[in-house]
């Protein structure tokens, strides 16, 4: 069988680089996910909207190994400035190593390696002359479990000042409030800031992990399944945060909750066995996507 | 690279250099004290076998076997080449004999010792464990059965040593062992059992042994008592990570409670005794406790109830009076001796508790 | 065969069952033996002149234990200022930095190894290296050898307590910038405090009940010092000199010592079970 040609893919050139648009999957009837089931070398979709947007990541043919497994297969994306993206897909779509990547947290995997670029406002993250350490001060994380340290709720939202370096009580104070204002979590845990981070509900805790993940004033923040461990009202709750803080912050969110996606985001990156398939605004990914397969993933057809 | 664009800080910023100077300092120390293990059995094995040379020059590996230890020199009757006496005008010649060394008489009271306290500890630890493992829980009891138990391991050794020696040794002495010498006594066969050898001028001769409750038998059931929460604690460890499974199968079979139990038994065989071998490394090396009940008496005898020897009761009652290098050096040889038996005990238990039973928790 | 018949096996277990029961009984009771014993004996010797006496040279009127103590005291305090952190940094280096290198397997092993060794061959060790030299016993060489011991155990205690802290911690600290100096220190060992105390009381309390590792190195002395360059006193060594001494009033002040050493080590090993569950609590977040 023929691999599908790719079609001469028009590129418009940008300030962050050179992006690809255009229709990948070739001739009709050839389903890609198929092709990426075979081994076969695909190109995202991306939408063109994608390209009009002012850029803080880039991401040029990003390849990742686990030792043998090649998890992450010639990665091309652009992350929006100030707006929230979504990656989407089925378990073991290599999303939530994707995010890794962006703040090196995969540099703490055995055997893992990497090809390719990843771009934070124009410099490569993967550069030698890199401090991995300043990177993730200016790419914030939260994770899917909450995860406050066994400390004060003020000190676990002081603890990224301390760390550079800052010990004046009024800008931790002053700086801690803003944090817990920003997480909508201030009224209710003001009276209480000495009490232990441990005692919060856990919907609680993981407000309180992203106003410590956003004391710092990052550029970007990373997060991975935020609710997959909240009941429904505490999910709620940190939906309307994203929303609330999209526009200050740039985010990029990976759920497996497609529902989600659709509410809290701007742009959707469909992704399939460490494949991109399909990227572009939110609505259209939903409504009028592109590609058959994505139709099918978003209808819950598969996946 | 974009004009105006907030740029990831370079290396070489102060704070990133203040960070990666702590970084710096404190994986050197971290890694300075992991040497510092190291050196340290590397100093002991290093320390002891310098100052055993000497020792070891003279007697070589025999040492292990000699059985005569005299710190002091000795006057004998020289003999002919015929095997008599020599006499010159009428009186008995003499020949001066050196101080000699050997470590068998003290080898020998350790094993027997350990073997004595292994024999009484051994059934008690495991029929302990498997209760607490198996029957305790149902009646809550098992945590503070544990507790009791190992509240016997906190309890100092010269603290046992002087229950030893003013409750244990004339409790043996006025009861126990009369009533054994009553029993046995006059069954032939067992007469070893009473008598002792005695160097008389004209050689060894034996000679009723005086039953004083300080002896091997003391020091043997003291050292049970003192292993045996060692032994407990780990076999009921061992035991606890016994699959349910198993246990289940064999209940599932028709087995019953204690045909249960023995496969539990068979299939930790090799971390139980890994247990054993933990308590018996401990047994070697108790100090205080069986320098207090032992007798020390340094010669071989067979019997229970004859004074002996350890090889840590060795040094700790002669070390500090030890004068003359090659005295000191053989008791340093001895410590040697001591040393490497129980690293080698402690090797090998540690292979086999670690290995067979919890190796997912070591190499996490 | 006999055991065929099923009510041979059957009896055969109750027989086994009724014996393994009676084997715990026997434990205890030999535990409530030695204990009752001891408690009481030091309790008939027991009188508030053991702290606060010297000794005199009465040998049937021996005074007080007051050297003896602080002897002992000042020895752990010695022991622990080197112990304690040498132990603690291997114990990091074993949790923190298992990656490192390929020594970190053996000094692990190595570590296990040491705390078997007997204490009486640490107490020669120190004869060796510190005695010797400064040509008389003295109490660097006891603290030295008490040290010793301490080391192995406050390492492999302090790993064990900082690998159950969770890894959560660790990425969540690293994904804020920390360096990985500043998460151990700010965020992993704040969280094993408790436990890691617990494995230093533990090894204080091993230490404290040692005699053997100071019969050649601190020797033992009869008056008060604080100076460790001379023979010092300390409460194990003096408990044994009297008991195996000929003098009555001497063994009475061994039995009422007794009573004083193991009620410490009770009170630390109670500790140690509160403090332990406490921070394994508090660690789960309740």
């Amino acid at each position: 069988m023929k691999t599908p040609a790719a079609t001469p893919v028009p590129t418009t050139a940008s300030a962050a680089g050179p992006i690809r648009v255009g229709v990948a999957a070739g001739a009709p009837g050839v389903n890609m996910l198929d092709a990426i089931r075979r081994g076969e070398k695909v190109t995202g979709y991306t939408h063109k909207e994608v390209a009009g947007e002012k850029h803080v990541l880039s991401i040029h043919d990003f390849n990742l190994y686990y030792g043998k497994n090649h998890a992450l297969h010639d990665i091309n994306m652009h992350i929006a400035h100030g707006k929230v993206s979504a990656m989407i897909g089925p378990s073991g779509c290599g999303k939530s190593t994707l995010l890794r990547s962006i703040n090196r947290m995969n540099d703490l995997v055995d055997g893992v390696r990497v090809a390719g670029e990843i771009r934070l406002n124009g410099s490569n993250i993967f550069d030698r002359s890199t401090d991995v350490i300043s990177l993730r001060r200016r790419v914030g994380m939260v994770f899917q479990k909450p995860n406050p340290f066994p400390m004060s709720i003020f000190e676990n939202v002081a603890y990224p000042l301390r760390i550079v370096g800052e010990g004046r009580r009024s800008r931790l104070e002053e700086a801690a409030e803003k944090a817990l204002r920003s997480a909508a979590l201030w009224d209710e845990v003001k009276d209480r800031l000495k009490g232990s981070a441990l005692g919060l509900s856990g919907g609680q805790q993981q407000r309180l992990c992203i106003a410590r993940s956003i004391v710092g004033e990052p550029e970007m923040l990373l997060m991975d399944e935020p609710c997959s461990a909240l009941d429904p009202i505490a999910t709620l709750k940190i939906e309307e945060l994203i929303t609330q803080i999209a526009g200050r912050y740039t985010v990029v969110i990976v759920t497996h909750n497609m529902q989600q996606a659709s509410r809290v985001s701007d742009y959707t990156a469909f992704m399939y066995l460490g494949r991109l398939v399909e990227y572009g605004p939110t609505a259209k990914i939903f409504q009028a996507p592109a590609l058959t397969e994505t139709e099918q993933y978003v209808t819950g057809r598969f996946g | 690279m974009n004009p105006g664009q907030a740029s990831i800080s370079p290396p070489h910023s102060n704070s990133a250099r203040r960070r990666s100077l702590g970084d710096a300092a404190l994986l050197w120390a971290a890694r300075g004290s992991g040497v510092l293990i190291l050196l340290m059995l590397a100093a002991l094995l290093f320390v002891l076998v310098r100052a055993s040379v000497p020792a070891m020059q003279t007697f070589g590996v025999g040492f292990l076997v000699t059985t005569e230890w005299r710190p002091n020199e000795r006057e004998v009757p020289a003999r002919g080449p015929d095997g008599r006496v020599i006499i010159e005008d009428g009186e008995t010649v003499m020949r001066t004999l050196p101080a000699e060394f050997g470590a068998g008489p003290v080898i020998w009271g350790t094993m027997m010792t350990s073997l004595i306290a292994l024999v009484v500890a051994v059934p008690l630890a495991l029929g302990a464990a498997l209760f607490i493992v198996r029957v305790a829980p149902k009646l809550r009891i098992a945590a503070p059965l544990s507790f009791l138990i190992e509240f016997l391991a906190s309890i100092p050794s010269i603290a046992y040593g002087m229950w030893g020696l003013f409750v244990l040794a004339p409790f043996l002495q006025s009861v126990v062992e009369p009533a054994i010498a009553r029993a046995l006594g006059d069954v032939p066969g067992f007469g070893w059992m009473f008598t002792q050898t005695v160097v008389l001028a004209d050689g060894p001769t034996r000679r009723p042994l005086p039953l004083t409750g300080r002896d091997a038998l003391c020091g043997g059931l003291i050292l049970a008592i003192m292993i045996l929460p060692i032994i407990t604690a780990i076999s009921r460890d061992v035991l606890k990570n016994v699959p349910k499974g198993q246990i289940e199968g064999t209940l599932a079979l028709g087995a019953t409670w204690w045909q249960s139990c023995w496969g539990m038994l068979k299939y930790s065989r090799s971390g139980l005794f890994g247990a054993v071998m933990l308590g018996l490394a401990r047994a070697a090396g108790e100090t205080m406790a069986v320098a207090m009940v032992i007798g020390n008496n340094n010669q071989i005898e067979f019997s229970p109830f004859a004074p002996a020897q350890t090889m840590a009761s060795l040094l700790a009652n002669e070390f500090r009076e030890a004068s003359g290098g090659l005295y000191q050096s053989s008791l340093l040889y001895v410590a040697l001796i001591l040393l490497v038996m129980s690293l080698a005990f402690n090797v090998v238990a540690r292979w086999l508790v670690v290995g067979k039973g919890a190796r997912t928790a070591a190499a996490h | 065969m006999l055991l065929a018949h099923p009510r041979v096996r059957t009896l055969l277990s109750s027989a086994m069952f009724a014996l393994c029961a009676g084997f715990s009984v026997v434990i205890v009771a030999v535990l409530g033996l030695v204990t009752w014993f001891l408690v009481s004996r030091g309790w008939a010797a027991m009188s508030l002149d053991l702290f606060t006496k010297l000794p005199t040279e009465d040998l049937n009127n021996p005074g007080g234990l007051k050297h003896a103590i602080l002897g002992t005291g000042q020895l752990l305090l010695m022991a622990g200022l080197v112990g304690v952190p040498m132990g603690m940094l291997a114990g990091v280096y074993l949790s923190e930095y298992s990656n490192d290198s390929r020594i970190v397997g053996p000094v692990r092993f190595t570590a296990d190894v040491l705390t078997g060794v007997p204490s009486i061959v640490v107490g020669i060790l120190g004869y060796e290296l510190l005695v010797r030299p400064l040509g008389n016993f003295n109490g660097w060489a006891g603290a030295f050898a008490l040290a010793f011991i301490m080391i192995p155990i406050v390492a492999r205690t302090t790993e064990e307590m900082l690998r159950l802290v969770p890894d959560s911690y660790r990425a969540g600290s690293l994904a804020l910038g920390a360096t990985k100096s500043q998460t151990i220190t700010r965020v992993v060992l704040p969280a094993a405090t408790g436990s890691v105390v617990t494995g230093v009381m533990l090894a204080m309390a091993r230490v404290a009940g040692e005699t053997a590792p100071l019969l050649f190195t601190a020797l033992g002395s009869r008056f008060v010092t604080f100076n460790p360059s001379e023979p010092f006193p300390s409460l194990t060594v003096q408990i044994y000199q009297y008991a195996t001494g000929p003098y009555q009033g001497q063994k009475e002040l061994a039995w009422a010592g007794i009573l004083v050493l193991i009620s410490l080590l009770f009170v630390l090993n109670l500790a140690i079970r509160a403090v332990t569950s406490r921070s394994i609590r508090s660690r789960v977040g309740t």
